[in-house]
């Protein structure tokens, strides 16, 4: 018996446009995506250490220039408990306020911390680059303002930087 | 005079194939190279500026990302989940055991927003020192340094 035999099909092209679609559309989300983040930096700072026989009581450098954080109501004035959004400064138990003796807030309190390290700085010469500054905000203390005087540390040329951390 | 017609010829098709070859190798450069670590940044997150943070490529380095987010409610996140103090604390641990066994030193960053208190700040610092963590670094914006810094023609 005679068998028919199947035609021979012709060229088969494989529909390439979609492909194209996705492909590009991949493209250009891997081109896009690492551009986030180039305006990102980092302060850098070690950890306080834990030693001795009380659990995560960590070590204080003795030689240090201790900066105090408040978080204070606009009028400059503190409220214990309450969620203060500004910021007062006190250097060495000194809080930072202006010629008639009312307390500098915020960025005139964080001009005024520039001033007082370039002294501490101008004071203690070659030692100050290895003379750490311990940070000691109160705790409702916005993030923010906590960086802003880590800022100004590093700006006047101290290079360890401290932060006191409360522990059980 | 009569003129002869020209034959119009086939449809014109263009070469794809090099294009597509360019596309394709463009597009494993871009998969490969991308940083996946960025996957461990919350969104919503409005960092602190900062005039004097370095630039750092932080793959260079053994990381884990702490954000904090949500300056109302402050919620400690790793790798888009919610941890507790006590779980943070453990999961810390268990990385900077993971990063000894490697021979490696384990890096925090701490990715806060800037509206929130320092308790939360001081409370991933107990954390990081309860789990032995040496170093860590404050992630800040620095866009503002940038355009200063930018030349204007």
């Amino acid at each position: 018996m005679k068998t028919k035999r199947p035609p021979i099909p012709g060229k088969i092209q494989p529909p390439i446009v979609p492909v194209l679609d996705v492909t590009f559309n991949l493209l250009i989300f891997f081109i896009l995506m690492p551009s986030t983040g180039v305006d990102e930096g980092y302060l850098t700072s070690n950890m306080p250490t834990s030693v001795g026989p009380v659990a995560h009581k960590p070590t204080i450098p003795e030689v240090r220039i201790k900066v105090q954080l408040y978080d204070v109501e606009p009028n400059g004035e503190y409220i214990n408990g309450a969620k203060n959004e500004h910021v007062a400064i006190a250097v060495e138990g000194d809080q930072l306020s202006s010629a008639d003796g009312k307390p500098l807030i915020d960025q005139a309190a964080l001009a005024a911390l520039k001033k007082v390290l370039e002294d501490k700085r101008a004071q203690l010469k070659e030692q100050a680059a290895t003379t750490p500054i311990l940070l000691s905000p109160t705790m409702p203390t916005r993030h923010k303002w906590v960086v802003a005087a880590f800022d100004q540390g590093v700006a006047t040329g101290f290079n360890k930087i401290h932060f006191a951390v409360p522990y059980d | 005079m009569r003129t002869k017609k020209h034959v119009s010829s086939a449809e014109i098709q263009p070469n794809l194939t090099p294009m597509i070859d360019v596309v394709f190798n463009l597009l494993i450069f871009f998969v490969v190279t991308i940083q996946f670590s960025e996957l461990d940044m919350e969104a919503g997150v409005m960092l602190p500026t900062s005039t004097a943070a370095e630039q750092k490529d932080y793959t260079d380095f053994r990381n884990v990302v702490v954000n904090i987010v949500n300056p109302d409610n402050p919620t400690f996140m790793v790798m888009h989940r919610a941890f507790t103090m006590q779980e943070l604390t453990e999961y810390l641990k268990e990385c900077r055991q993971a990063a000894t066994d490697q021979n490696q030193s384990l890096n925090l960053i701490l990715r806060a927003d800037k509206e929130i208190p320092y308790d939360e700040v001081a409370r991933v610092m107990l954390c990081g020192c309860n789990a032995e963590i040496q170093t860590w670094w404050i992630q800040t914006d620095i866009s503002d340094r940038l355009a200063a810094n930018a030349v204007v023609p």
